[in-house]
């Protein structure tokens, strides 16, 4: 049981607090809801750059990083389709300057042309490197777009063409920032060994005393449910064919996210799942046979990734994972595969504890989810998953008509 | 939008590195130490398995990442996908790996579970059958990321830079061949594991709630063998042929950006600089506000990160400087590598610079000792490279009293421009 303390102030900041006196350290966690999918098509790939340019300095503080060494922390960012989230890890005796730190960006970011030119430049090579310059690097660009028609998922967080960066001008940048950095779109979660009175006092010092602005109403286009199978085909210079199949399936806080998740763990989670196993081992078609949720909050997809194994049809390898697919839709899964995936469900989360960064962010996340008490009610909803709704979710998911393929193909010399 | 009222900053506490003591070691009845880690917040142990069994050792190229490899392939008693079964079914996470030094195997356990992975842990450890069509499958995938790897300008990158350091005619200089899959065979990996994979050869860490809770079960599975026979590990000695400085260029036809590597043999672990030479680095480009970092990524924007880094091997050690820019902007990245270099070795550090990074250094120790399972892996580092049990408050205090004069004097000694090799792999 993860024990915390909410507390939200006037401007709407939501402020969760979470004791944990077995480090010396505290993270502060800060989450703004947004994310790519808040992104203008046109202009694509700005909550990713905001993510570097809030490094950039703000107000008050010329350097970000300086602080944040100086009172020995560290810290980092990571912005994806759904949220961007910054977070400092630092000695729990400094907490103050992580909130200083934190709502100073909030409130005055240095948006200068300088700062901008040189981060366009930076993600740029982000871009490069990441996608371009690795081997299978711009598979999942080019799934979004397969899958997805109406909803922003279609971009990845980098987006969806670089010269919609190269192109990002400051106005535009200005009011992005306006819109989504704001008290109202944002939570604070705190975990370490900082004691909750001290975090809320902290908070509303250095928070309080920020204007307030109506959250953001957000009204994204839903993607229409898929009518038939879409495959793409496409050469690269790489030593093995790659196959991808994605299926649409629900969000974040649907019954089927859950029953799917434990049902991926079972089927390639660890080395004795049902795809290691048989399309690896026993049949021989992959090298790596690998399937998991994308994870995103509004619809996402479950997506099957294998390497193959050379000299291996592709239409061969499709096949045998289909029938996989298929007998999940119509036999249960045995009592042994429900219990292992419990046991390995249980240490998992249990690890993830151990670190109060992990903690800060999941304590943040539920509660975008709507509650940060689903850290402790998730278990449950894992728990409770039957052989019979495995059979119901995969036989409604894994259908050709929802498939979207991706054929990744060795260039022929 | 503008903050209501203005504020002071608040004060910045000056971080302190906290507990470094390296901890009690307990013995089982034939002699093998275990570390003991406590104070964990979750029922979980974390044990490791330490076999100086690194590439160090082989003699046959990539025979002890095989050995380690195939640990989970297959045992005496249970087929690979039986063992592999049984284990996940308790919920332990395995992992294993080999180095350059030693090789391990980390078992994540519930409490409750202990005893019956503690079992599977003996039975891959010590009874591993080598069955030829797993090794052939292990081979098949090997050979697969190897081919892939050779388009990735950081690898390529990579290897060239140890080649230079160290020659290609040991473990640490040796770059990989296609050939080298081919010539590698089930006999010698299973030589390469009966020689090192042995109790007289090993050390056990156990991290986590109650860590005593495991020296019965331990002393029950592991002390039946060669009794008394532990002893301190050898460490094997190489011939060292580091290529003269200079650029060494490697062609990676398509790649749209290139791999960067400017570097110097450096000194190992035991010399008195080694430490100093760390805090060096740390301002040359060890972190985000680093020299490197603010000309190259956050002035000139030529890359998404460039980073220094001083390490050492057993008998040789390094200085390198790593980074990825687009092909047409490496020369320049070179050029101001260099003039980042020569600035250090003309003009002694501010006192507020080196204030950053002796706080900087302290936090990262602090979270290198934050909680058992961060601290099992620091006592790790510490003894699979014989630093001594007090490296750590040897280093603290390294770190709090170098001067700007010997920081200086480290740059004119260690980081000459001229004689450094100037690694590129891109394309043309």
């Amino acid at each position: 049981m993860i024990e915390f303390e909410r507390h939200i102030l006037a401007n709407g900041l939501k402020v969760i607090a979470h004791y944990d006196d077995s480090t010396p350290m505290v993270t502060t966690n800060l989450l703004y809801d947004t994310g790519s999918r808040d992104e203008d098509p046109e202009a694509t790939g700005f909550a990713h750059l905001f993510e570097h340019l809030m490094f950039e300095g703000s107000d008050h503080v010329p350097v970000f990083d300086t602080p944040v060494m100086l009172a020995g922390g560290e810290n980092n960012a990571f912005t994806n389709n759904d949220i961007t989230n910054y977070y400092i890890t630092l000695p729990a005796n400094n907490l103050e300057i992580a909130l200083w730190l934190e709502s100073d960006r909030m409130v005055g970011l240095d948006l200068s042309e300088d700062r901008l030119k040189n981060q366009k430049s930076v993600v740029t090579e982000e871009f490069r490197q990441r996608y371009l310059n690795q081997p299978y690097g711009d598979l999942l660009l080019l799934l979004r777009p397969l899958a997805y028609k109406v909803h922003p998922y279609m971009w990845s967080a980098i987006g969806k063409d670089i010269s919609h960066i190269e192109k990002a001008g400051s106005d535009r940048v200005r009011q992005f920032y306006q819109k989504h950095y704001t008290p109202s779109s944002a939570i604070l979660s705190i975990a370490g060994s900082s004691k909750p009175e001290d975090v809320f006092r902290m908070a509303e010092k250095w928070f309080g005393d920020l204007p307030s602005s109506e959250k953001v109403v957000r009204l994204l286009p839903q993607e229409p449910p898929q009518k038939e199978r879409r495959e793409v085909t496409v050469y690269r210079d790489v030593p093995a064919a790659q196959l991808i199949m994605a299926f649409h399936t629900g969000g974040r806080e649907s019954r089927d996210f859950y029953i799917l998740d434990l049902l991926t763990d079972i089927l390639s989670g660890c080395d004795s799942g049902r795809f290691p196993s048989l399309l690896v081992r026993k049949m021989e078609l992959f090298s790596e046979a690998d399937i998991y949720l994308s994870g995103e909050i509004d619809p996402g997809l479950v997506i099957f990734s294998g390497r193959l194994k050379n000299g291996t049809d592709i239409r061969k390898a499709e096949a045998a994972v289909i029938n996989e697919l298929n007998t999940l839709a119509s036999e249960p899964v045995t009592a042994a595969e429900l219990d292992k995936a419990r046991n390995r469900y249980e240490s998992i989360r249990l690890l993830s504890y151990l670190s109060a960064s992990n903690k800060a962010f999941n304590l943040a996340f539920h509660e975008l989810l709507g509650d940060a008490n689903g850290i402790n009610t998730e278990i449950e909803r894992y728990m409770s998953v039957t052989a019979g709704e495995i059979i119901d979710s995969s036989s409604r998911t894994f259908t050709p008509e929802n498939c979207n393929v991706i054929y990744y193909l060795p260039e022929t010399k | 939008m503008k903050r209501l009222t203005v504020k002071e900053p608040p004060v910045i506490i000056t971080p302190s590195a906290g507990d470094t003591v390296f901890p009690e070691t307990a013995r089982l009845s034939n002699g093998v130490p275990v570390y003991l880690l406590g104070k964990g917040a979750v029922d979980l142990l974390r044990i490791e398995f330490v076999f100086n069994a690194g590439q160090s050792m082989e003699k046959v190229h990539m025979a002890a990442s095989t050995a380690n490899a195939m640990l989970t392939e297959g045992t005496t008693k249970h087929d690979a996908v039986t063992i592999n079964d049984l284990i996940d079914s308790t919920g332990a996470m395995l992992n294993h790996t080999a180095e350059k030094e030693t090789a391990s195997l980390v078992m994540i356990t519930l409490s409750r579970k202990l005893e019956e992975v503690t079992a599977l842990a003996e039975e891959v450890l010590f009874h591993p059958s080598f069955p030829e069509t797993e090794f052939r499958m292990l081979i098949d995938k090997r050979v697969q990321s190897f081919l892939t790897s050779r388009q990735k300008t950081s690898v390529i990158g990579r290897e060239e830079f140890y080649r230079a350091l160290c020659g290609n005619d040991n473990p640490y200089g040796r770059v990989t061949k296609l050939d080298d899959y081919r010539a590698l065979t089930t006999s010698a990996t299973a030589e390469f594991h009966s020689l090192f994979y042995k109790p007289d050869n090993m050390y056990i860490t156990v991290a986590g709630h109650d860590p005593e809770q495991a020296l019965p079960v331990l002393e029950k599975y592991f002390s039946g063998y060669g009794t008394g026979t532990w002893h301190e590990p050898e460490i094997p000695r190489f011939v060292f042929e580091t290529a003269r400085p200079g650029r060494i260029f490697s062609e990676v036809s398509n790649s749209v950006q290139s791999a960067v590597r400017l570097g110097w043999k450096g000194i190992t672990r035991d010399h008195p600089d080694y430490q100093g030479l760390q805090v060096a680095s740390m301002i040359l480009g060890g972190y985000f506000g680093s020299r490197l970092m603010r000309n190259i990524r956050e002035e000139k924007g030529y890359t998404y990160g460039i980073n220094s880094l001083v390490g050492a091997f057993h008998g040789i050690g390094y200085i390198v400087i790593i980074t990825e820019v687009a092909n047409g902007y490496r020369e320049e990245t070179i050029r101001e590598i260099k003039k980042e270099i020569n600035g250090l070795c003309m003009n002694e550090v501010s006192s507020d610079e080196l204030n950053i990074v002796r706080n900087h250094f302290m936090g990262e120790i602090a979270r290198m000792f934050d909680g058992p399972f961060n601290r099992a892996e620091t006592i790790r580092s510490i003894i699979d490279y014989n630093c001594g049990h007090d490296y750590f408050s040897r280093f603290v205090d390294t770190v709090k009293t170098i001067t700007p004069g010997k920081i200086k004097e480290l740059f004119n000694t260690y980081f000459i421009v001229d004689n450094a090799f100037e690694i590129i792999a891109g394309a043309k």
